[in-house]
């Protein structure tokens, strides 16, 4: 596990693990319980026909975002140990082209892919086989790609950064965006659930 | 209904805690770095401020968790040579990347001087685990790609040379024993090293 608890020494490894696994069940209950185990609901999101995968990833960005804005405002929780994963614009641009691709075919993505296995779905078993087979094909030819891998590095980069305003800016941009999204997307069901019932 | 009021609710909750979060601005109390300029003097003093090639090729060698070598030459002089597992980054960005907290920093140039002042300008901005190559490249080169060693070593002074010996195999140097007696180089050989050291 990463920071905050862990790196603060609050929690042994091996309670980290605990905590991990229990964070791990509760993500997946939901995930699955909102009806993410199911490529046709992801895959309604391409068609427009059903947006809940939007809705429930902004819900959960928001919630996240304004938890650890207020938390770190608060001093509860200390900004400075959380981990950031770096920027390598080039190689997760291709990344993140690639990764549409497969999500927009197989209407799964890594997490769901896990649920949908865990269900009994072969299409899930399919998809998570497909990917571990993918690490391990990218790991054996490391080398050849490290070059691209590490190209374009920019370190730890954030919006902040990018924009050069405070963090506050991007928050409430972000809210804004996802409420702004969040109506959109009811307008949009509505809509294409209006043209199919014709 | 209930759930379309509720909705309403949160989305009002969420978007007012976000413009006041625009307003409250940063989320940090303090973001202004204060500078202790004794502390920097005292790990100078006690040479905590930098590693010597040897060390660092044991930390690349034995895997230190968290290892960033940052390679602060120009793109020309990478790509001919550069110590393993290192990055790129000038100096301009160097003070300007954000680490993550944890991340070991060993910062290094040809020689000394490049890498020392950028470690000053980190130190300043407030990281802590920053760290230069004493010697930069010229040193990584001669300690660990091509260390030489006494043949006639005895007790302490052989295992440390062995394993030195052993270090620079790894990194597929080639160690060799002298006598001491001889001179090392030529003359000519050796300014020319000098000269292509530069900063």
């Amino acid at each position: 596990m990463i920071a905050p608890f862990f790196e603060s020494g609050l929690f042994s490894e091996t309670a980290s693990l605990a905590v991990a696994l229990l964070i791990g069940i509760g993500f997946g209950w939901f995930l699955e319980r909102s009806g993410m185990g199911s490529a046709r609901k992801l895959a309604g999101q391409f068609y427009l026909r059903d947006l809940t995968v939007f809705k429930v990833m902004f819900t959960a960005i928001i919630t996240a975002m304004l938890g650890v804005f207020w938390l770190g405002w608060a001093g509860v929780l200390d900004l400075d140990r959380i981990f950031v994963p770096e920027t390598w614009i080039l190689p997760q641009l291709a990344g993140g082209i690639l990764f549409g691709i497969g999500f927009a075919i197989s209407g799964l993505c890594p997490g769901t892919s896990c649920v949908a296995a865990a269900t009994g779905r072969i299409d899930g078993v399919a998809v998570v086989v497909g990917m571990f087979s993918g690490v391990l094909v990218t790991g054996l030819f490391f080398t050849k790609l490290a070059n691209f891998y590490l190209s374009t590095a920019r370190g730890v980069f954030t919006l902040p950064q990018l924009f050069h305003v405070d963090q506050g800016v991007i928050v409430l941009a972000v809210v804004l965006l996802g409420v702004g999204g969040f109506q959109l997307a009811e307008l949009i069901e509505k809509r294409s659930a209006g043209t199919s019932s014709e | 209904m209930i759930r379309a009021s509720a909705v309403r609710l949160l989305a009002i909750g969420a978007t007012s805690l976000g413009v006041l979060a625009a307003v409250a601005g940063s989320p940090r109390k303090d973001s202004s770095p204060s500078i202790d300029v004794a502390a920097l003097a005292r790990d100078v003093q006690t040479e905590a401020d930098h590693v010597t090639a040897i060390e660092l090729a044991r930390w690349i060698r034995d895997r230190k968790p968290n290892l960033r070598i940052i390679d602060i030459r120009d793109s020309a002089e990478f790509a001919r040579y550069h110590v393993p597992q290192a990055e790129r980054l000038p100096i301009e960005e160097v003070v300007k990347a954000s680490f993550n907290p944890g991340e070991t920093i060993v910062l290094y140039s040809g020689g000394g001087a490049h890498a020392a002042q950028a470690w000053v300008l980190l130190r300043t901005r407030g990281e802590k685990n920053v760290f230069f190559l004493r010697g930069g490249v010229s040193e990584w080169l001669d300690e660990v790609m091509n260390p030489q060693a006494p043949a006639h070593l005895s007790g302490q002074a052989r295992d440390e040379a062995d394993s030195v010996a052993a270090l620079s195999r790894y990194f597929g140097g080639v160690p060799r024993q002298v006598d001491s007696a001889v001179p090392i180089q030529s003359f000519k050989a050796a300014t020319a090293r000098v000269r292509g050291r530069g900063c």
